[in-house]
């Protein structure tokens, strides 16, 4: 499929999907989505900060809808996944209440991530400088007086040997692979990266109870990427072609020839919670490694509540000893064990404040992580 | 790219393991001179042509047909080789050209020679005996040579100098330069470089000088207080030179070593048209071991020497040696042998320098006669001195005697020991 036909407009979703789908896009971070139809109302799996918009007949209004070509299946276990999560979960001082594994396992939701393939064929001079390692013989050698005279070891050592190479390279790559989200790099970075070894033919079943997310990335954006992963292909091959060990310094000259993209879907899980002052944190696991990104939130209020709890009760021991140091003046001995309550309420209400200190601390330690 | 032609000049297709992709590599090395077997045969006459020393080319000994040099100085330049391992494992090339291997059945000496040589004695031990075998391919090819600069006849001017040279030997022995059976010879020598890194450690004993009192009295007396140092040591070694051969005298090898390597050329057959040459006979991994042991020798005098005094004991040091590399070139000699009664005796020349070592037969007549006459003043004198005493007029002339005789004896001793050495191998 051509460049322009890729970005195709219209008002109806196409019928290479398959099965009934919803246009749907997030009001607050725009991502785009087609849904089943019984998941129209759902909250937005990228930022979970609102109910998606069901776009009803606005298709047109989305850049890309076309089916994909690849699907590349979900592969972490139950097992992994709930591990995955509990472990998420766990660890975390004063939680705020709706951050639980059960919660969070009871809220998964599968998402399915667009991201472009184009087959391009290339010509191209190239030159490298490649690097052909050999063994060499060396010598240690030790000397001590009270020994008697030397001791020789020999070592072998690698080296590399670099000679320059030229050629000509006219070839045809298959299913690059490039950006279809502006937030790919991130999402990457974050998850790591996807394994399309395991990709599949589209087939409708695949998507099933899932959401699919939209490319908000045309092809010609992505490009520049394509471009980039084609060549590091290139070289790859260039050095397989020089029987090199090691390849630098790779330059070429390319001309590209028709280009055809199509779209793979990678997936991923998405789950959610809300922390204590209401706001919403979207999760999302990695659907093949089951590594979650996401933040994790203590309760301030939670720190807070309990604090004032041990405050109070430092504030009782305090009146306490208070009375019993003014109880002692006629009663010398209720002097002294009015001394060591008014002591103890200190140090009770020095504690109060570990558990503010404790949540703001991994609050910020979480932020500065993330 | 576009603008310059492809593949560049001086690039080769290599083979390539990817459809679609074409790979160029430079041209290698080793396709350069070498292995095809050169004619050395006279283009006009089809007489035999031998390398020109004056000339530096070709030249036919029948009809005066000349063709000129070629030759690619490259100097201390020439390319060095690490230690591969495949290198040490490998097996070579052979000559490059057609040739003739010998092999003495008197001393076992290898020589290759050109295939129309008529060579019949031995350069090393004069013996007759030579036994034709076939060509051996265990010899890695050498690159680099060092090409003779003095002729044949510069060469028996030198040795008849040399010969007449010392008055210990036989006054006819001037005469035999004429009789040397002198053969112009490429020897085989291994060239190393390398660093090497020390680390040292060691207890270095310093003087100390004290005043103490004993019995009522101020006296003095030393001691050694021992301090551990430790130092670094780097040296870098260029070009050592190790023989090739172990059928020559070490000795000789030794006296005329002295090889300006910034004179080696490229290999070309034609360097070796009318020569012997040898082909090694201590490998490689053999001649590395003897080079490593000097390097490693100098290395630590190195380090001792960086002790603040030459009082050591306890030292240990660690070695590490980086960028190892060698050559294999041959040097040109001149090797002769002559015999003089019933002895062969062995002569070289440096055929670069014209530095001679060799052996010369003592005329041990003339050698008493010199010990005789350095030991006879003093003999005489003491008799006269030991007659003095006897008849009571003083000792005085038999302590002078004794004086005399015993420089009388080191002279002699040092006669003796120099006789001794001229036929020394």
């Amino acid at each position: 499929m051509s460049e322009r036909a890729a970005e195709r407009t219209g008002s109806t979703i196409p019928e290479g999907w398959g099965r009934p789908l919803q246009a749907a896009v997030c009001e607050h971070c725009d991502w785009q989505y087609l849904v089943g139809a019984d998941r129209a109302r759902t909250r937005c799996p990228h930022c979970s900060q609102t109910a998606l918009t069901s776009l009803e007949d606005e298709v047109g209004e989305l850049p890309i809808v076309r089916p994909p070509e690849f699907v590349v299946p979900f592969e972490v276990s139950p097992d992994g996944l709930e591990q995955g999560v509990e472990t998420f979960a766990d660890g975390i001082p004063f939680p705020p209440a709706d951050l639980n594994a059960e919660t969070l396992k009871s809220r998964l939701e599968k998402v399915y991530l667009p991201t472009w393939l184009v087959d391009v064929e290339a010509d191209a001079l190239w030159e490298a400088e490649a690097g052909f390692d050999y063994q060499v013989v060396s010598h240690e050698e030790r000397y001590d007086d009270r020994h008697g005279g030397w001791i020789t070891r020999e070592v072998e050592e690698t080296r590399t040997r670099w000679e320059p190479r030229v050629g000509r390279l006219t070839r045809m790559y298959d299913n690059v692979p490039a950006p279809a989200l502006e937030e790919d790099a991130r999402l990457r970075e974050r998850l790591g990266h996807w394994d399309d070894g395991t990709r599949e033919p589209y087939q409708p079943s695949a998507t099933a109870e899932a959401s699919i997310a939209l490319p908000d990335r045309t092809p010609e954006d992505a490009w520049s990427a394509a471009v980039l992963a084609v060549r590091q292909r290139a070289a790859g091959e260039c050095q397989r072609a020089a029987a090199a060990d090691h390849f630098r310094e790779f330059l070429w000259t390319p001309t590209y020839g028709q280009r055809n993209w199509s779209l793979l879907l990678l997936p991923v899980y998405a789950t959610a919670y809300r922390d204590d002052e209401g706001h919403a944190h979207a999760l999302l696991v990695h659907g093949q490694t089951g590594r979650i990104d996401g933040p994790r939130r203590a309760s301030l209020r939670r720190a807070r509540r309990v604090s004032m709890i041990v405050g109070l009760v430092a504030l009782v021991i305090l009146a306490l000893g208070l009375a019993m140091v003014a109880a002692g003046l006629m009663v010398p001995p209720l002097a002294a064990a009015g001394v060591a309550a008014v002591l103890v309420a200190l140090v009770v209400g020095v504690a109060a404040l570990a558990p503010m200190l404790l949540v703001w601390q991994f609050n910020r330690r979480q932020e500065a992580a993330g | 790219m576009e603008a310059q032609p492809f593949p560049p000049a001086g690039f080769v297709e290599a083979e390539s393991s990817v459809d679609g992709i074409l790979v160029y590599r430079p041209v290698p090395e080793d396709t350069g001179p070498g292995e095809a077997v050169v004619d050395f045969s006279c283009p006009r006459c089809g007489g035999t042509t031998a390398y020109s020393v004056g000339g530096g080319g070709l030249r036919c000994e029948y009809c005066g047909y000349y063709e000129a040099p070629e030759r690619d100085v490259v100097g201390k330049g020439a390319r060095e080789f690490e230690f591969k391992v495949e290198t040490m494992e490998r097996a070579a090339h052979g000559w490059g050209t057609e040739r003739k291997d010998l092999t003495c059945e008197g001393c076992g000496a290898q020589i290759s020679v050109p295939p129309e040589s008529m060579t019949v004695s031995c350069p090393f031990c004069g013996s007759r005996k030579l036994i034709q075998r076939p060509g051996s391919q265990d010899a890695l090819r050498p690159r680099f040579l060092v090409p003779f600069e003095m002729t044949d006849e510069a060469c028996r001017r030198t040795i008849r100098e040399w010969l007449g040279s010392s008055w210990m030997v036989p006054g006819d022995l001037e005469r035999l330069a004429a009789a040397v059976d002198l053969t112009s010879m490429y020897l085989p020598t291994w060239t190393f470089d390398g660093a090497a890194r020390a680390r040292w450690r060691a207890q270095v004993g310093h003087t100390k000088t004290e005043r103490y009192r004993s019995g009522g009295e101020w006296k003095t007396r030393t001691r050694t207080v021992w301090r551990w140092e430790s130092g670094n040591v780097t040296r870098r070694f260029d070009d050592l030179p190790i023989p090739g051969t172990a059928r020559l005298s070490p000795v000789l090898m030794e006296r005329i070593k002295d090889f300006d390597l910034s004179g080696l050329v490229a290999y070309d057959p034609q360097f070796l048209a009318g020569s012997h040459a040898q082909a090694y006979d201590v490998p490689l991994e053999e001649a590395w071991e003897a080079a490593r042991h000097r390097m490693r020798e100098e290395t630590r005098a190195a380090c001792r020497d960086q002790a603040s005094t030459s009082k050591i004991r306890n030292f240990s040091m660690e070695l590490d040696f980086s960028d190892e590399s060698w050559r294999y070139i041959l040097v040109p000699a001149y090797v002769g042998a002559y015999r003089y009664g019933a002895e062969a005796y062995q002569v070289m020349v440096n055929g670069q320098t014209g530095e001679v070592a060799g052996q010369r037969p003592v005329d041990w007549t003339k050698v008493g006669l010199a010990i005789g006459a350095a030991l006879a003043p003093g003999v005489l004198i003491t008799l006269a001195g030991l007659v003095t005493v006897l008849l009571g007029i003083g000792g005085v002339v038999a302590g002078a005697g004794m004086v005399v005789l015993i420089v009388g004896i080191i002279i002699g001793f040092v006669i003796f020991q120099k006789a001794r050495r001229l036929d020394d191998v």
